[in-house]
């Protein structure tokens, strides 16, 4: 075995470490520390796009609950909007009815105010005519005058009666 | 028909002789360098761009000090970090050694030499012996007391405990070595049967081609556990028990 023999053991040891030495003098100083810086820069700008990632959706996130915030008040505001114009036509309607009503109550009055007017003037003047045939009548039958003043009264005060009967 | 361990022999290119000892450049310093540029060459033309979406070749090289760093942290945790580039030049170093060993008709390999592997063991083992003596003092000694084994079986305990850390140089060199030289002898034997035979070669020729895939595996294999079990001593020495 030529591996066995020992003149061939020094010459290689020395060149070993030489040649060793310097590869490890490369990677120490040159060759790791650029790998290293590489890696590490991978990894900041992986940390930072995931940071930024995470604060673009929290930006949205944001977005979203103003949106949803807008939109209750918008939904807020219609629907009190919408009451409040109910309320005011309803109050409208309440007013107009009144005034109608109050109207037609005036007119109503004026009308039966009219009417009794016009009942009583028929009911004197029915009164009047009784009082009249009356007196014909006796006069016709018993050949009697009567005092007209007496007939009226006797007759207005059947006819008081019969118009308290009416009116009651 | 050459011997399949002629592979092995060393070979002077330049001789240098200095102060009565012999340092000639021979083919194994060769391809030490052979092994140091192609390291070179594939951390910095893939680290070039050093581009933040890596292509395949930048995405290799992450890889390789990726896994080296990993195993690091997870074998002798994060004091360990300052010895890093060490273990991962170890890595590599013996990573392109084996697999430009590989390589028919060109490749030596010097991985295959048990003064190059014993060598980087004893430096392993030396440097990590120092470590845990800078760091725990007289303390570091108690890495070879077990703990809670009965006072009586004490001295035996210790012993043992003492011949196991003494024999690690040994089994981390060894353990690369004859993996290398018996990958590399196996396909060499097998070699010479596909000549002897004719065309009965395919067969042997078949049987080599599966088992340099193999060699392969190996090759990378060997390369982390020379790393990891650097990492395990570290992290006795680290850490004690």
């Amino acid at each position: 075995m030529p591996q066995l023999d020992p003149a061939v053991f020094l010459p290689q040891i020395f060149w070993l470490f030489i040649i060793f030495g310097l590869i490890y003098l490369f990677i120490a100083y040159s060759a790791a520390p650029k790998i290293t810086q590489v890696l590490e820069r991978r990894q900041d700008r992986i940390a930072s796009d995931l940071q930024e990632a995470e604060q673009l959706q929290a930006q949205a996130e944001e977005a979203r609950a103003a949106y949803e915030k807008a939109l209750e008040e918008a939904r807020a505001k219609a629907s009190s909007t919408v009451a409040a114009k109910r309320e005011a036509i309803k109050a409208d309607i309440e007013a107009e009815y009144n005034k109608l009503s109050e109207k037609l109550g005036g007119e109503a009055a004026t009308a039966e105010a009219k009417i009794a007017k016009a009942k009583n003037k028929a009911l004197d003047e029915v009164r009047t005519m009784a009082a009249d045939v009356c007196k014909d009548i006796i006069l016709s039958v018993s050949g009697l005058e009567l005092d007209e003043k007496i007939v009226s009264a006797n007759v207005d005060s059947k006819f008081d009666a019969v118009k308290g009967n009416a009116n009651g | 028909m050459a011997s399949p361990l002629a592979q092995f022999e060393i070979k002077t290119l330049i001789p240098l002789h200095v102060g009565g000892y012999d340092i000639s450049f021979t083919n194994s310093a060769l391809f030490m360098a052979f092994t140091v540029i192609a390291v070179m060459v594939f951390m910095t033309a893939g680290m070039r761009k050093g581009a933040l979406v890596p292509g395949r070749w930048q995405l290799s090289v992450e890889m390789c000090y990726e896994f080296v760093a990993n195993m690091l942290h997870d074998t002798a945790g994060r004091e360990a970090r300052k010895y890093f580039p060490f273990v991962f030049t170890l890595f590599m170093f013996i990573l392109f050694a084996n697999l430009i060993g590989m390589v028919p008709y060109f490749g030596f390999t010097f991985t295959s030499h048990i003064a190059v592997t014993f060598a980087m063991a004893s430096f392993v083992f030396i440097g990590v012996t120092l470590i845990g003596l800078f760091k725990h003092g007289f303390k570091f000694f108690l890495l070879f007391v077990p703990k809670g084994a009965p006072l009586a079986l004490m001295p035996l305990l210790v012993l043992i405990e003492l011949v196991s850390y003494l024999s690690r140089p040994i089994s981390l060199s060894v353990r690369l070595f004859a993996n290398m030289v018996a990958g590399h002898t196996m396909l060499k034997v097998f070699g010479g049967f596909v000549v002897a035979l004719g065309v009965l070669g395919v067969v042997p020729f078949a049987f080599i081609v599966a088992l340099t895939g193999l060699e392969l595996l190996v090759a990378c294999l060997q390369a982390y556990v020379f790393a990891i079990l650097t990492c395990m001593y570290l992290n006795d020495a680290l850490h004690l028990h």
